[in-house]
């Protein structure tokens, strides 16, 4: 049994109105990859989290090293040589590479003989020595703020190394990376494994565990189904195993039945808070039925058009008309009432009040209409039975129904919440903004043929996405952002995805 | 990294968490857990003095009215202490509401205390030295403290939105303006040359009647007591029921979200802070045409401060503030006797108040600590970390 340098044994981890783990066990070879997969919601997270001392089990006990411990705080992960990479990177902005690094541990030195200081040109040699041991090349002189996120996550990778870590868990490493990016992750990854690491991890990304890893355990609901060996197993039964039914790969798209023009775009220009000009003169429109995609890399403008339509953000120049009304300067109440919906990108932050309950937000932009206010005062009847009826509707599900706060609630079902309500407002555009970050394949699945059958309704949608695969797959016309301008606009059936990939890296500038 | 230390979740912290229970259940047990935490540093406070606490805190509830002192003077008892003291609540509850409303929307308003002088001020020019029988004079006092006091509201939030300024800035600036220009306002043109205060306003502007002779006793009839609770229960109706409140709300909890769904943020805001203007103006009036009868120049009262804690420790709630302002009253109203009866200086009472004011603010604090750490227990993604002792986790 001493093979095995992690076990976890029948761990069953309960919260309230929901067990998290059921009886799950599974063991990890020591230097291997070991993949957990799993659908938003399905324990990985939350098994992971016992492992390093976030929860303890409630029932169940873990090995590490064929001994029994409890593990009952990072701190004492850590001191087992357990290190973690977390989704959100957990980096002070404004310290340097070695200073984020060595935080905590500080090598000390007295400045003068005298003053307690921190050795902090020793610690960047060393820093230096152990990125380039590991192939993870950083400045270690760098501020966090000035590096991209590549290199952040190179730093949170050096932080775990630093601390001699010999287990390392990744937590959905992948879902900020660009696919070359990506590339070069499970490189580092395949490479730790080579130096004599055991590596856990988390991922709903199938391709990626095909790729690296050795093991996959595959969680569902809290429940362990299985665990196989990666060579052996196609794609497709993994797949079906974690969402626990048949999944299709491909959409069934029926064809375009395009209608009148709806949103005009001529000449639009954004600047942005520090008056730079993000959006630069661009034009382009969307009939009904129509699915207009533009893509790019992140940052190059995309969100502030979106933002411009809806009225979130400051025009600068240009027009936006919808319906042959021109809204280039109506507020965002008005613009809705308009017939605009809008699915932000940051779901949390724009989307939802999250310290709101469902029914709260989910009223959130009729409110202060009939029947949900008369005379200025709310009908809590009318918020709960509209709550009820769209959650059922669009199987929003949450703890304690419609009165569960939404901060409590899963990814996946916040994002549903937000699409049943901006389907709902009957809107003819709708906007969707990055629609399936961070979301499962079911989830995903779902929001795709949501977005089809809108299209299918005759609604015009304009769709902003960074998943390349995900424009292809539903646009009708696509625009290519770079910098601000927009570089090409083609029917989709005429682009090939590497054509839009290399539109995307400003290589075809026209 | 950065957040090492509060990543070890300790076994005495889930304990304490459990005892606090969920988050409704907090909202009382965490102003009581204040409460408790005052007390016991006011007992270590009077310890101190060699004198018994026992007493000293029953001394605070004879000295306010609501336990009987062993003897009274002439034309005084319990009822006579009881209103004196609720006569000195009345302008705390409205400022304490005042602080809660804009807190509902994501602002600070310190001016509580800049707002209760105009208001008071103007109050007091206008009809408190004018003829008028007290059936028009009162209500009309009413209405001039909450005109004033919300128009000065409405121009900080107006500053806020039209010039970003911050509200706390722009609040405590104005503050002194108006401490300045209504003292020299009162000493040119209003000063009573023997109390060297403003002059005293009609008695039948006063919304406090004073030395009433009933019942073989000499009491002030705090009248204004009466629209205490009613108002209480409209802020709660505002906030909680009405297109308005959950507006500011938002506004409040996400601003994002809140231009997002298309409200005006700019408006509600300068909305919200008239609100709690207003309702400081009303606190304004009961204080210097109720509980006093005139201004002292170049004075703030403390009433606009004090209420802000009056307001954290009632979890700015309307309800939970008409109990935490009814505690701050009977222990400030109290301290005098207190003081006397165990011959304990003046100032220690005043220390003890604060002391308690302190640990009601700690309240919050509390709170803060306790959604942070529960955060960390539900966190999905729990946070990297290493303390300096890895067996952090295993003590108590």
């Amino acid at each position: 049994m001493d093979e095995y340098i992690v076990e976890m044994r029948h761990i069953t981890k309960r919260f309230p109105g929901i067990v998290a783990n059921d009886d799950v066990s599974i063991a990890v070879k020591k230097g291997e990859i070991f993949a957990l997969l799993g659908e938003n919601g399905a324990g990985k997270s939350t098994l992971m989290s016992m492992l390093f001392g976030m929860y303890e089990p409630d029932e169940g006990e873990i090995l590490i090293r064929g001994e029994k411990v409890h593990i009952t705080s990072p701190a004492h992960a850590t001191a087992l040589s357990i290190g973690m990479v977390h989704q959100h990177f957990k980096l002070v902005e404004n310290y340097t590479i070695t200073e984020n690094i060595v935080l905590g541990q500080e090598p000390p030195k007295r400045f003068l003989g005298l003053l307690p200081a921190v050795d902090i040109k020793g610690s960047n040699k060393k820093i230096s020595e152990l990125s380039k041991r590991y192939g993870l090349e950083v400045d270690p002189t760098k501020k966090i703020e000035d590096i991209n996120v590549s290199t952040r996550q190179r730093v949170e990778i050096l932080k775990m190394l630093y601390r001699e870590a010999e287990i390392l868990i990744f937590d959905e490493p992948t879902a900020v990376l660009t696919p070359q990016e990506i590339d070069f992750l499970l490189d580092i990854i395949r490479e730790l494994r080579n130096s004599g690491k055991t590596i856990i991890l988390i991922t709903h990304k199938l391709e990626e565990i095909k790729k690296v890893a050795d093991r996959c355990a595959i969680l569902c609901r809290g429940k362990l189904v299985g665990v196989m060996d990666v060579a052996a197993t196609s794609t497709k039964a993994m797949a079906n195993l974690m969402v626990g039914r048949e999944v299709s790969f491909t959409l069934d798209k029926n064809p375009a039945k395009f209608g009148a023009e709806l949103l005009n775009i001529s000449n639009l220009s954004v600047k942005n808070q520090d008056g730079l000009t993000v959006v630069k003169n661009i034009s382009f429109s969307i009939r009904s039925g129509e699915i207009f995609a533009i893509a790019g890399v992140s940052g190059n403008g995309q969100t502030e058009v979106a933002d411009a339509i809806m009225g979130l953000m400051p025009v600068s120049g240009g027009t936006v008309m919808l319906g042959g009304k021109n809204i280039t300067n109506l507020s965002v109440r008005e613009r809705t009432l308009a017939g605009i919906s809008y699915i932000p990108e940051d779901r949390q932050e724009v989307g939802l009040v999250l310290d709101f309950t469902l029914a709260d937000n989910l009223a959130l932009k009729e409110y202060f209409k009939e029947p949900f206010c008369k005379n200025g005062v709310l009908q809590s009847e009318a918020f709960d039975d509209y709550g009820n009826k769209l959650a059922e509707e669009y199987d929003i599900r949450s703890g304690q129904g419609i009165k569960t706060v939404v901060r409590s609630m899963s990814g996946g079902n916040q994002q549903k919440a937000i699409i049943a309500r901006e389907i709902d407002l009957g809107s003819g555009l709708m906007i969707f903004v990055q629609p399936t970050r961070g979301l499962d394949i079911g989830a995903i699945e779902n929001i795709h043929r949501q977005i089809l059958a809108q299209r299918d309704e005759g609604k015009a949608i304009l769709l902003i996405s960074l998943e390349l695969d995900e424009i292809i797959g539903l646009a009708d016309t696509i625009g290519v952002m770079y910098s601000g301008e927009m570089l090409n606009i083609a029917p989709a059936e005429t682009l090939s995805a590497h054509q839009v990939g290399e539109y995307m890296m400003g290589v075809k500038a026209v | 990294m950065n957040k090492e230390r509060e990543t070890a979740v300790k076994p005495l912290t889930r304990g304490f968490l459990k005892i606090l229970g969920d988050e409704k259940r907090q909202s009382i047990s965490i102003p009581l857990f204040a409460i408790l935490l005052s007390i016991l540093a006011g007992a270590i406070v009077i310890l101190l003095f060699g004198k018994n606490p026992i007493t000293a805190f029953l001394s605070f509830l004879q000295g306010s009215g609501i336990l009987p002192k062993p003897d009274y003077a002439a034309k005084k008892s319990m009822l006579t202490d009881l209103l004196s003291m609720i006569n000195m609540l009345t302008p705390m509850i409205f400022a304490a509401l005042a602080v809660a409303v804009a807190l509902k929307t994501g602002l600070f308003n310190i001016g509580v205390s800049g707002q209760m002088l105009v208001a008071g001020f103007v109050a007091s020019v206008t009809v408190g030295y004018s003829a008028l029988p007290a059936a028009i004079a009162m209500p009309l006092v009413l209405i001039v403290g909450l005109v004033c006091g919300g128009a000065v509201g409405a121009l900080i939030g107006w500053l806020k939105h039209r010039f970003n300024i911050n509200e706390v800035v722009a609040s405590i600036m104005l503050n002194y303006i108006f401490q300045y220009v209504i003292s020299f306002l009162i000493n040119t043109y209003y000063v009573n040359q023997v109390s060297r205060q403003s002059q005293p306003v009609s008695a039948a502007a006063r919304l406090t009647l004073v030395d009433v002779q009933a019942f073989g006793l000499k009491m002030d009839i705090p009248l204004a007591f009466l629209l205490t609770i009613p108002t209480a229960l409209l802020v709660l109706f505002l906030l909680n029921r009405t297109r308005l409140g959950y507006e500011l709300k938002i506004v409040g909890l996400n601003r994002r979200a809140a231009k997002y769904a298309g409200i005006n943020v700019g408006k509600s805001m300068v909305s919200s802070m008239a609100i709690s203007g207003a309702l400081a103006g009303l606190a304004g009036v009961t204080l210097y045409l109720g509980y006093y009868n005139s201004i002292q120049p170049r004075v703030l009262t403390s009433v606009g401060f004090d209420s802000i804690a009056v307001c954290l420790l009632g979890n700015s709630h309307p309800i939970g503030i008409l109990f935490s302002s009814l505690l701050i009253t009977v222990i400030s109203k109290g301290s005098n006797y207190m003081s006397s009866m165990m011959n304990i200086p003046q100032e220690i009472a005043q220390v003890i108040t604060g002391l308690i004011l302190l640990f009601s603010a700690c309240g919050a604090y509390i709170k803060y600590r306790v959604s942070q750490a529960r955060e960390e227990l539900s966190d999905v993604k729990p946070k990297t970390g290493k303390a300096s002792k890895a067996e952090g986790g295993d003590k108590a």
